[in-house]
């Protein structure tokens, strides 16, 4: 049962105020034609009868007018109030006290008496004993007439009561009515509160189905990577397609049954664990496992190279990321493991290098041939070459040999790329190895007409390759030279700090604007000084310099001023400090 | 000529290797200028190797990348061979990384020359060769 839409039936069927009007003009309407059809004579006052049907009629053609403007009270009262004058008259107009219709007079007191608030029974009684005692207007002896006196006053009073009862009634009516419509009302409300929440519910569950179907989706459409769950101990909770296709088992012969570290190679966990020291980790009973997710549980985030031992003991080179599942709470609930098989980027990797060192031997070759037959020309006996033959041939064995470096170069840095390049570290003084490298450019730097200052410390040891060391100082000084002008200084000095051997090469030259030092390092990358200037190269030098001085655990660092110089420094660890 | 002079000993005898015809000519004249003898100069590993058993030279120049056999498997092969182990073997190769170098002496080279050569260079080095071993017997 809807109650709310019951009231509001109610409310919508309360009468309008023609509808209450209506009894009362029926009323009248009978009343005139009785009185014309009547054999006896009923009216004595014709005048006041016809105004009381004016005024009746008058007062139903407002009740129209308000029914029309949806008013039924306030203003609207100003029909009842009316029908009371109109049945007054009408009382006049047919022998007052002996009037046939004086009951007529109960039909407004009901109307006014059913409004909302007590004054509205004084009204009605008021009404009432207006009806009743405007006979008096007409004659005012009927003041003295004692038995219409008593019935003028005694009747209102005992409207006044029945409007009263009607009154109060209505007003509980009312209350009822009023609190039933709150009750729906809060019922409804409940009701929508209800519905409104089963509808989360339901859409909450429709997304959590869509997320489902989301993540399954995702699951299975990862096949090229490797992804596997585990628990806080490594036993696999978690195994997708990109699992099964790697090695070769499915989901079901692994989840709850094997454990990640039985995937791994035996030696790699073994060294892993060695170089973190043991860590006790998540396990003790598993120091494998442990090595294997110890950056992870630490917070750190761990990308490395380890080998999978797959179903056959097939062996695939992945890239490995570990990553922790978080709990609620933030703590470590497991593990996953992300796979990349690497198989084919190394074996890229293998061709690379193999091309580069068959390049680097295609083109030895022939400049061998170049360089060597140059030389036999120069040294033919017996043959005596001109001045500008002998110039035509330092031309080309200066190109040749200018060849022959590049293609170094390039091999070098291949080598770098690939992570083939390796040092030989042993004891060196470098003090003399960057001795060597200014006095084997004073002849350049003599020839250009620039300054070669040198401060050298002694006893500078480190560890490192003389070669390499050797051929990134030269750089770096052949550098400065080329960016000098004549007449300016380059200065070389070695030092040391606490910790470190610092070796600087500091010239006078053109300078390197600051926007371009970040890209310094960068392969054939050029200053734009050095090509507005025309220095030769190709972009090389120091991308060899920095990788030298990488390997050796040092830094390379620049400093310059576009017009006033440049500052190359590098550092690297002083053999006491290594050990 | 020398070798019918009375006291003069023979000049040491060379085999040459390299499959690159210009080289093999840049070695012929450097070992013509050490004062040498060139027995043989051949284009790859197999032929050298045929070479080498049939002249027992005093003195090997290979090239360390060849077709058929490798510098480094010739001159494995001359030390496991009492016949030949007791040859002069040098190498000649245009690889530059750190451990080629490391590898032909650990196959017993005596000497490794980095190409691109200087033909003076493996002039000097044959005739210091070539004195050294003069002077042992």
């Amino acid at each position: 049962m809807n109650l709310a839409r019951i009231y509001a039936r109610v409310r919508a069927d309360s009468p309008t105020t023609i509808v209450k009007q209506i009894p009362v003009a029926t009323f009248f309407l009978l009343a005139l034609v009785i009185v014309i059809l009547a054999p006896m004579n009923f009216v004595d006052n014709p005048t006041a009868m016809a105004t009381s049907m004016t005024i009746a009629g008058f007062a139903t053609v407002l009740a129209l007018y308000f029914t029309s403007r949806s008013m039924t009270t306030g203003w609207a009262l100003v029909v009842p109030a009316l029908d009371f004058v109109a049945i007054g008259f009408l009382r006049v107009g047919t022998g007052t006290n002996n009037s046939a219709f004086t009951a007529l007079v109960i039909l407004p007191i009901v109307w006014l008496a059913a409004e909302h608030g007590r004054r509205f029974i004084v009204y009605s009684a008021l009404g009432a004993a207006l009806a009743l005692l405007l006979p008096v207007a007409y004659d005012w002896h009927l003041l003295l007439d004692a038995p219409f006196m008593v019935r003028g006053l005694m009747a209102p009073a005992v409207f006044a009561v029945a409007a009263a009862v009607i009154n109060e009634l209505s007003r509980q009516w009312r209350r009822r009515a009023d609190s039933a419509s709150r009750e729906a009302a809060e019922r409804a409300e409940l009701l929508r509160e209800s519905v409104e929440h089963s509808q989360q519910l339901a859409e909450s569950a429709a997304k959590l189905r869509e997320l489902e179907r989301m993540f399954r989706g995702l699951w299975g459409a990862v096949t090229e990577q490797s992804v596997i769950g585990t628990d806080r101990s490594g036993l696999i909770d978690a195994w997708n397609p990109g699992a099964v296709k790697l090695l070769g088992l499915s989901d079901v012969e692994t989840e709850g049954i094997r454990r990640i570290d039985e995937f791994h190679l035996a030696e790699e966990l073994t060294s892993r664990s060695k170089e973190l020291n043991f860590p006790v980790g998540e396990t003790v009973l598993n120091p494998g496992f442990s090595a294997l997710v110890e950056p992870t549980r630490l917070g750190n985030a761990d990308v490395r190279e380890w080998t999978y031992v797959g179903a056959n003991g097939h062996l695939v080179p992945v890239e490995l990321a570990v990553t922790a599942r978080l709990t609620e709470s933030g703590d470590i609930a497991g593990y996953l493991f992300v796979a990349n098989d690497v198989t084919k980027a190394k074996e890229l990797s293998r061709l690379k290098d193999e091309f580069v060192g068959l390049i680097s031997h295609e083109l030895r070759t022939p400049l061998s041939s170049i360089l060597g037959y140059l030389e036999l020309l120069r040294d033919e006996e017996g043959v005596e070459l001109s001045k500008n033959q002998l110039h035509y041939l330092s031309v080309a064995e200066r190109n040749a040999n200018r060849l022959l470096r590049l293609v170094g170069d390039l091999l070098f840095t291949a080598q770098v790329d690939s992570g083939m390049f390796h040092i030989n570290q042993t004891e060196q003084s470098l003090d003399l190895i960057v001795s060597a490298s200014v006095e084997s450019a004073r002849p350049a730097a003599s020839t250009a007409g620039i300054t070669l200052n040198a401060s050298i410390a002694n006893g500078v040891m480190i560890r490192g390759d003389a070669v390499r060391i050797g051929q990134a100082s030269d750089n770096l000084i052949s550098n400065a030279l080329k960016f000098t002008p004549a007449g300016g200084t380059v200065t070389v000095s070695v030092a040391t700090t606490a910790t470190q051997a610092v070796v600087s090469i500091r010239d006078t030259g053109m300078g390197i604007a600051s926007a371009e030092l970040d890209q310094l390092f960068s392969r054939f990358f050029r200053a734009s000084t050095a090509t507005k200037n025309a220095v030769p190269g190709v972009g090389l030098g120091l991308v060899i310099t920095k990788a030298i001085v990488t390997a050796h655990g040092g830094e390379l660092g620049v400093t310059s001023e576009e017009g006033m110089g440049t500052c190359f420094t590098m550092t690297l660890p002083l053999i006491d400090a290594i050990v | 000529m020398g070798r019918l002079i009375f006291g003069n000993p023979a000049p040491l005898s060379v085999v040459a290797a390299d499959d690159d015809d210009d080289i093999r000519a840049l070695v012929a004249i450097a070992v013509e200028r050490a004062g040498l003898h060139l027995a043989a100069s051949v284009a790859d590993g197999n032929a050298a190797w045929a070479a080498i058993q049939h002249l027992v030279p005093d003195v090997v120049i290979l090239d360390v990348s060849m077709p058929g056999k490798s510098g480094l498997d010739l001159c494995r092969l001359i030390r496991a061979d009492d016949a030949l182990k007791d040859m002069t073997v040098l190498l000649l190769s245009a690889s530059v990384t750190e451990w080629s170098q490391q590898s032909g002496l650990d196959v017993g080279a005596n000497e490794y020359l980095m190409k691109p050569f200087s033909p003076r260079e493996l002039a000097a080095r044959l005739s210091e060769l070539a004195s050294r071993r003069e002077a042992k017997p």
